[in-house]
């Protein structure tokens, strides 16, 4: 009797277990079946943008700008007689579902390219998976800089093409020299106001305060209170997410307007500005390459396709830009080196790459996989659109070791010692940055 | 103690009738050795490396999901900051790993420390954090530390009886303030952006590693619930009025346990870092203690096996489903929470326990008979059981 | 200075009301209904949506005040009915069964609203503020929500203190088993309390929209900041709500402005976890017998 019981209790057990794992597994074998099926006539890129969570405000748009870049490469006739297929992972806001999620793009998808990450924070969670595992990533993010690894191509601004006409044009032309910096509390605006520091340093302006409040935090009373009795004359934010438009509202409500003290920031772009209403923001200053104000033939079409596939309300951005163009670097690239070979990319495909972007002619740096962009800087209007103030004549080379605060850096894939260092297998390899002391 | 309750714990029959089954019952080590043969020789018929670290990974979440089963489905305790033992654990072995990689790995400012102490202005390691050079350091304090905090906040709470909806808001706290600390002190701690890009373990060797380790903790989980020591600990779960009535000194009980799986999280999180390679704050959230109580639930609160199927369930699913489901995997991640506290009360093990109780129960009407008594018990049971069961601070 | 701490201390109250505000839908359920309401944060985000849609169509705060409340109260029945009725029982579990609720709100937001941060504009009438000291004028808005708490708090007052429903609500709290003895429907208390309790979570979105950001992931740190006043000032009495947010609101703010915004806050959790220690049901706790 007892061994019947425990024979049944086995099985019943394994039973269950079964059922349950085939049912949970049975769609995914689904899909991965229909994949496969599919496999052959696409390529394959993955997009890794988070779909849930706190970044989703802003990172379902670069999801959304990339699709749209997709679908108009594919309605042209894909890339080598092939469709582009996007394969979608969400990776939840959460950096270690990011580092997950770009491995299995990379080792069960097999994507040619990644299409993702927005904050430094997740960039840097998966480039050590990008980096083992020689895959290609375009990160569309303006982001802090100092840094260049072979697998990622920066489709974003770095802080100096963002800032190094920026602090002087806000000194020399609104003449305001005390800077008050506000920022989130993490490595991106750390970096930057080291950078606008120095900048302020060399052209004459001054520090008032530097203050850094916690991400998420959306209550700034204290901080504008401090803002008003510190006797600053231009406010310098790098806050970033729901933290702009919280602190933009409630400068606003005690009363401080643009005329009294601006707020300048790398940071805020049209989208924040929807959310936090134009009155709130009219009259601020920001530095771009992009805005949806200008007016490029190129830029016209896109934010046409972009409001006509999703709604007349929908603005675009800066981030959006990078991350729509991308596509069409990497589409590009893969017509070139008629490959979809990693190394063929990284090496031949990529660098140098030229596309007649929205916000104008952009190419991918061929020594340190950055962009040359074009800076521009906008004023807030009522309409919650910037209006260009200042256009820079020529596109800027990017840096992202800035000469004044790192002198002997700079980043060279060219180079024949990072080439030798690179070419070792990568466990061998300790440095794998294409970094260099001069 | 209110008189309720005091006349509660004389008249109340148990709820819950302790059962004691054999400590280590064949069935239980045969198919435990069937589970770790099946994960142990994963490296030797799949070749898949995303695989292999799911596995990895799942092996700490289950140790996890063990360590929260331990004090929620056997001692009543919820806690929404088990993930802070987890974390510091973690974060113990991540920051010395970390160090270590970077003395032969330059930094993309090419120093000799982590690149977070850099960009914050630090030139050299804290003298603070110089003993963490040495990992067998690190990993004793990745044991030790969360052991010492949980004792530390078990004394403060469970020796003034605060429990139940206080102990769960106080750990929401306790989780909090972690997160602030780690975020605020960022040149010790690698701020938001967590602490990436360490060598980090993953391989065969140290699969079998982390599944030993696992194995011996679910081991010592089904001796601790089974000896004498589980039954009281199953008494204050069920009443704790009682079992103090009894002259068990239940603060001391709840203490204990809540250092054993503080331990257990602390390990869980060590492996953790050492086999992802990447800490961040969000790993000592109390998003992330909820997820673990969720597998818990999934699994079967107050089962050994529990966790471990339910962590490697509702993970596995997430990682398959959540990609191809978008936002709609989130509303089914919902919608488990609610299942599982409405429906599936005793989780998948539990109601597969249940199920085959009740199958060597007996015939049809033997079984029909115990439904009886129980649903008469109940009935007897009514008035004491609503006047003190509902809302802990009525006592 | 002093003057900018004076300022300081003025618009701490602002911070206070808005505490009040955000935790008073809390204190109900969680002190009178027992549910640990883990979807609180998601009724004010639905809530601040509602306002969000009401000022689409023309209309302000003032109007999105009721229609939030309709529109909450009438989610928290649902959830009542459907799942919260089953599980009062085991307050615990409530816990993970409104966190469920919570994912499943933040959700379907999205999927209706999309993820972007969302448009809620203050209205004209409150806009400017008056001075009172320093070089910053109290804006008029912040004493609007200040008269918001002290309404807010007067309204519960009124309802718990001078009504049948409280009157049964009390007598529920007091002593469950007993009241139903005397006739009194718990059942009914209960969901009157839960819908209420909604409600006011909703009045919390629509006020507090126009000043902060508007998202579907904006409710979690106004459920944590509820539940620490809760914690604070103690469960089941609504001086303790006044008290927990005015301590944690005034010390956040001054903190804040002496040190810096994360050390303010980690003063104030150290505070609430040492006083949890010395008084273990919070500063307005509430005793039983023994």
């Amino acid at each position: 009797m007892r061994k019947i019981k425990r024979r049944t209790f086995l099985q019943s057990c394994a039973a269950g277990m079964g059922g349950i794992l085939a049912g949970g597994t049975a769609p995914y074998f689904f899909t991965r079946s229909i994949a496969r099926a599919a496999e052959g006539a696409t390529i394959k890129v993955g997009i890794l943008h988070s779909l849930s969570g706190t970044i989703a405000i802003i990172e379902s748009s670069l999801h959304n700008a990339e699709l749209l870049a997709i679908e108009e490469i594919n309605a042209k006739g894909g890339v080598l007689g092939k469709k582009l297929q996007p394969v979608v992972e969400d990776p939840q806001s959460m950096v270690q579902v990011f580092a997950e999620k770009a491995k299995k793009l990379l080792l069960e998808d097999k994507v040619v390219a990644v299409l993702g990450c927005y904050t430094s924070a997740s960039r840097q969670s998966v480039l050590p998976v990008f980096e083992q595992h020689n895959g290609v990533l375009l990160y569309p993010t303006l982001y802090e800089a100092q840094e260049c690894s072979k697998n990622c191509f920066y489709t974003g601004a770095v802080p100096s093409q963002q800032l190094d006409d920026f602090v002087p044009w806000i000194i020399n032309t609104l003449g305001r020299k005390k800077f008050y910096l506000i920022g989130a509390n993490y490595i991106y605006p750390k970096e930057t106001n080291r950078e606008v520091k120095a900048l302020l340093h060399k052209h004459g302006g001054q520090t008032v305060a530097e203050e850094y409040s916690p991400l998420g935090a959306t209550e700034f009373s204290t901080n504008i209170n401090k803002i008003a009795s510190s006797g600053c004359d231009v406010v310098f934010s790098d806050l970033v997410g729901d933290q702009i438009v919280a602190f933009y509202k409630q400068y606003r409500e005690f009363g401080i307007t643009a005329k009294d003290i601006p707020i300048c920031s790398p940071i805020t772009t049209e989208q924040e500005i929807a959310a936090m209403g134009p009155e709130n923001a009219a009259g601020h200053y920001t530095s771009f390459d992009y805005f949806q104000s200008v007016g490029t033939p190129q830029n016209k079409v896109f934010v046409d396709r972009y409001k006509a596939r999703y709604g007349k309300n929908a603005v675009t951005n800066a981030v959006m830009q990078a991350a729509y163009f991308s596509a069409f670097f990497l589409a590009q690239a893969i017509e070139k080196v008629r490959s979809t070979d990693a190394d063929a990319l990284i090496y031949e495909g990529l660098p140098g790459q030229e596309f007649l972007a929205p916000e104008g002619l952009v190419k991918i740096d061929e020594k340190n996989h950055h962009t040359w962009l074009w800076p521009r800087i906008g004023r807030a209007n009522e309409q919650g659109q910037f209006d260009v103030v200042w256009t820079r004549k020529n596109w800027v080379r990017p840096q992202p070791w800035v000469p004044y605060l790192y002198p002997n850096k700079t980043c060279d894939f060219s180079d024949k010692r990072v080439v030798e260092r690179l070419k070792k297998p990568w466990s061998q390899e300790k440095d794998r940055s294409g970094t260099i002391n001069m | 103690m209110s008189g309720i309750a005091l006349a509660d714990a004389i008249t109340k029959k148990p709820v819950r009738r302790v059962r004691r089954t054999p400590m280590l019952p064949r069935w239980a080590l045969i198919g435990g050795a069937g589970v770790v043969a099946l994960i142990g020789s994963y490296p030797y018929y799949g070749s898949n490396g995303y695989m292999l670290s799911l596995l990895g990974k799942f092996l700490c979440y289950a140790v996890f999901a063990l360590s929260i089963d331990l004090i929620w489905g056997f001692t009543g305790i919820l806690s929404l900051g088990q993930a802070v033992y987890f974390g510091v654990g973690a974060y113990f072995v991540a920051v010395s790993l970390k160090l270590n990689y970077t003395l032969t790995h330059p930094t993309r400012y090419g120093g000799k420390i982590p690149d977070f102490m850099e960009w914050n202005g630090l030139t050299a390691v804290p003298s603070f954090m110089a003993p963490l050079m040495s990992l067998p350091f690190a990993i004793v304090c990745a044991l030790v530390v969360p052991t010492l905090l949980a004792l530390l906040f078990g004394v403060i709470t469970f020796k003034r009886h605060i429990y139940g909806v206080y102990c769960a808001v106080i750990t929401l706290a306790e989780s909090l303030i972690l997160q602030d600390f780690i975020i605020e002190y960022q040149a010790y701690t690698g701020g938001f952006n967590g602490i990436t890009d360490y060598s980090n373990y993953v391989g065969a060797a140290f699969l079998w590693f982390i599944l030993g380790v696992t194995a011996v903790f679910f081991l010592t989980g089904r001796v601790l619930t089974h000896s004498r020591l589980g039954t009281v600990l199953k008494s204050i779960g069920d009443n704790d009025v009682r079992a103090e009535f009894m002259g068990y000194n239940v603060a001391n009980y709840r203490i204990f346990v809540f250092c054993v799986s503080a331990f257990m999280a602390g390990a869980a999180g060590a492996m953790y870092a050492a086999w992802v390679g990447l800490v961040s704050f969000l790993d000592t959230g109390p998003v992330y203690s909820v997820e673990a109580v969720i597998w818990t639930a999934v699994g079967g609160r107050g089962t050994i096996i529990g966790p471990f199927v339910g962590a490697f369930l509702v993970k596995g699913a997430e990682f398959f489903l959540s990609g191809t489901l978008a936002e709609w995997w989130q509303i089914l991640v919902g919608g488990l929470f609610i299942f599982v506290v409405l429906v599936l009360r005793d989780g998948i093990v539990g109601t597969i326990a249940n199920w085959v109780r009740r199958r060597s129960a007996g015939s049809f009407r033997q079984i029909a008979q115990e439904a009886d008594r129980k649903a008469h018990d109940r009935q007897r049971d009514w008035q004491a059981e609503g006047a003190t069961r509902h809302g802990e601070e009525a006592r | 200075m002093t003057q900018s701490i004076i300022t300081q201390f003025l618009s701490g109250f602002s911070v206070v009301a808005i505490l009040i505000i955000a935790a008073l839908g809390l204190a109900i359920i969680f002190g009178v209904a027992g549910v640990i309401n883990m979807a609180h944060g998601e009724f004010i985000m639905v809530g601040a949506y509602t306002a969000a849609v009401v000022g689409k169509l023309g209309g302000n705060t003032l109007v999105a005040i009721p229609v939030a409340f309709v529109t909450v109260g009438l989610l928290g029945l649902l959830i009542e009915r459907g799942i919260v009725q089953w599980i009062y029982d085991r307050p615990l579990e409530t816990l993970l069964a409104t966190w469920g609720v919570g994912i499943i709100l933040q959700t379907v937001t999205k999927l209706i609203f999309g993820p972007e941060l969302y448009y809620v504009g203050s209205p004209k009438f409150l806009a400017g503020g008056f001075r009172v000291i320093g070089r910053l004028p109290f804006p008029w808005y912040r004493l609007f929500l200040v008269i918001v708490a002290i309404l807010l708090l007067a309204l519960v007052f009124h309802v718990i203190f001078k009504t049948n429903l409280g009157l049964e609500v009390r007598a529920v709290r007091r002593n469950r088993a007993i009241a139903g003895c005397l006739g009194i429907d718990t059942a009914r208390v209960d969901m009157a309390v839960f819908v209420f309790g909604s409600g006011l979570a909703g009045i919390a979105g629509a006020v507090l929209a126009p000043i902060k950001s508007v998202s579907t992931a904006m409710g979690f740190p106004y459920a944590v900041d509820s539940f620490m006043v809760l914690v604070l000032g103690g469960v089941g009495n609504l001086w303790g709500v006044a008290a927990g947010a005015g301590l944690i609101g005034e010390a956040e703010t001054v903190l804040s402005f002496i040190f810096n915004n994360v050390i303010g806050r980690l003063l104030v959790f150290l505070f609430i976890v040492v006083t949890i220690r010395l008084v273990p049901k919070g500063i307005f706790g509430y005793y039983e017998r023994r």
